[in-house]
């Protein structure tokens, strides 16, 4: 895919092979992250449809650093309004998720409908006669600040923009074809959360998920046990617009055998242990649901979502930026409806691959601390650099030590933040 | 003194070996704390248990699985944020089963403190345990950690 930006001075590079370290520390920038993504036209992760199933149900949940209420109304319809009151802008709700017939303030007891209409003022009218609200108030133009809500393959998603375009365009084919497989051909069902706040920027971790190259080097648990290697084939492909990224892997017999390749591609780390055993391979043994071959998806949405099938964990990953040096990776951990009780077992089992004790997971909160702490100090004028896997065109790959897609992500990204970036 | 207290004592006395051992970083000794045939060790996030959600943080479902949780760790292939950790185990109450388990419950807090001294609050929790008398100690055989800070701060490579 052609370029469509041509980057100014601070990002010097048309490929977008140099970032500027200052869009991961700036203040000044975050907020006008805030404003340009969170708010601006991308379709933000909410929750899931089956978080919310009956009628009052609500979740609360953050766009960006937004926090908003996620509410099914009587007949049916899912909404979504800013966790603040019209009126003097308290919270309206400080629980996680609950069921209710309507959303009350606790301060002044305006009382709004679950779709965010203001239905009730106490003292409207005043006490016999005197004080209440003045003649032209009209409780019609005092609703919550509402989002605009779509649902896709289960996943709600909102956005505060009227130019937001529609979901399957914002998606892209390989999106809604991994959404299918992944969330729609089972029917799932959350068997619990995890929560990981990682001392770097929201963006460190999507660069993270559009990033094969670092799997097999920094997850060292992987190729000792052979879940995931070097020299695995795999590819990625991304939407459109570059912001969405599939990527995937497939191990095969003969290159689980290629152990030579391996510590060449380890020579002097110290860290590869070819003759390490483990003393209950139980995990690394539970066979993958689906009769694909995939052993690791990553789907990876622009601002905030993450689709993941690593081996067979299945799981939403959730960005909740709160500052541009903190991120909270929120994770809804699945199982699925048809899972047998020795399905939902080995889901618990390999759950150990995930989150923020997860073998496969643990390392990325801290390689992403240490970006965060060694870009800290560098100047503005400065850059990481992205060429492995080729420089100039961002095209999808068949293969897997590639950053190309961090490029994609980064264009879309340049993109829509506009003359903010 | 009563055996209630006396049982007490030992309890706490086993939970501070346990987490001296674990803020030593002795690993590869944390396993032979554990019943050697089955044994359960869960590190569970307070919103789960709260919600009747099954997903661990962290689980050990067998004593191989308690071994390999600490392997990386004690081959130094693990990459983590290498903290000192400091556990203290406090409000320990301790009961005996009909058969001889032990039910313990306790709380535990752990700070971390990096290379320059600085330190803050990691972890709060609580322990839910059972333990196995063994000649004048224990042994675990269920080892359950209920998180409440399960906003876990950049990540959990160690056990609790």
């Amino acid at each position: 895919m052609p370029l469509s930006t041509t980057p100014d001075s601070n990002w010097s590079t048309r490929d977008f092979s140099r970032v500027p370290f200052e869009v991961f520390t700036s203040s000044d920038h975050y907020a006008r992250e805030q404003s340009r993504i969170f708010r601006g036209p991308a379709w933000n992760y909410l929750c899931m449809e089956i978080e919310i199933p009956n009628s009052g149900d609500f979740i609360r949940t953050w766009v960006g650093d937004l926090s908003v209420v996620v509410s099914r109304a009587e007949d049916g319809s899912i909404h979504a309004f800013e966790n603040s009151c019209a009126h003097r802008g308290a919270q309206l709700t400080s629980k996680l998720r609950g069921n209710t017939r309507r959303h009350t303030c606790a301060y002044h007891l305006w009382t709004y409908s679950l779709k965010g209409e203001l239905v009730g003022v106490p003292l409207e009218k005043g006490v016999n006669g005197k004080g209440g609200m003045p003649p032209h108030f009209d409780k019609r133009n005092h609703s919550l600040n509402t989002l605009r809500v779509t649902t896709f393959g289960g996943l709600v998603f909102g956005t505060l923009s009227d130019d937001t375009p529609d979901i399957e365009t914002y998606l892209g084919p390989h999106a809604v074809s991994q959404i299918q497989r992944l969330l729609v051909q089972r029917k799932p069902k959350v068997l619990g959360y995890l929560r990981q706040r990682i001392p770097g920027n929201w963006k460190l971790y999507n660069e993270n998920v559009r990033d094969p190259y670092h799997g097999s080097l920094l997850h060292l648990f992987q190729v000792s046990f052979r879940l995931q290697q070097p020299t695995m084939r795999g590819g990625i492909k991304m939407d459109a617009d570059l912001k969405n990224t599939w990527n995937h892997s497939i191990l095969t017999e003969e290159e689980s055998g290629n152990r030579q390749t391996l510590s060449d591609a380890y020579a002097g780390t110290g860290k590869f242990a070819p003759e390490m055993r483990m003393a209950d391979p139980a995990l690394t043994q539970v066979p993958l649901d689906l009769g694909d071959g995939y052993k690791t998806t990553i789907l990876s949405i622009f601002p905030s979502l993450i689709v993941a099938q690593v081996d067979n964990t299945y799981a939403i990953r959730h960005l909740r930026p709160k500052g541009p040096d903190l991120v909270e990776l929120h994770i809804t951990y699945l199982g699925f409806e048809s899972d047998t009780p020795e399905m939902t077992h080995d889901k618990l089992l390999t759950s150990n691959f995930i989150g923020p004790a997860g073998y496969i997971s643990l390392e990325d909160g801290e390689a992403l601390r240490l970006v965060q702490e060694g870009i800290r100090t560098r100047r503005p004028d400065q850059h990481e650099m992205l060429e492995m896997g080729g420089v100039g065109d961002i095209r999808d790959t068949d293969y897997l030590s590639q950053e190309i897609s961090i490029r994609g992500f980064w264009s879309f990204y340049h993109r829509i933040m506009g003359d903010a970036a | 003194m009563t055996p209630d207290l006396m049982l007490r004592l030992r309890v706490e006395s086993f939970l501070y070996d346990y987490a001296a051992m674990l803020d030593d970083e002795r690993f590869g000794d944390w396993p032979n704390l554990f019943t050697p045939h089955e044994c359960r060790y869960e590190v569970l996030s307070r919103e789960n248990v709260d919600l009747g959600l099954p997903v661990p943080i962290m689980s050990c479902y067998s004593h191989g699985m308690v071994r390999d949780r600490v392997a990386m760790l004690v081959q130094g292939t693990l990459t983590y944020r290498k903290m000192k950790l400091l556990r203290q185990v406090s409000n320990v109450r301790a009961g005996a089963e009909p058969d001889g388990t032990i039910v313990v419950h306790a709380g535990l807090t752990v700070y971390q403190s990096d290379e320059e001294g600085v330190s803050s609050l990691y972890i709060v929790a609580r322990y839910q345990a059972r333990l196995v008398p063994l000649e004048d100690s224990f042994q675990i055989s269920v080892m359950k950690v209920v998180v409440d800070s399960f906003g876990i701060d950049t990540m959990l490579a160690v056990p609790l």
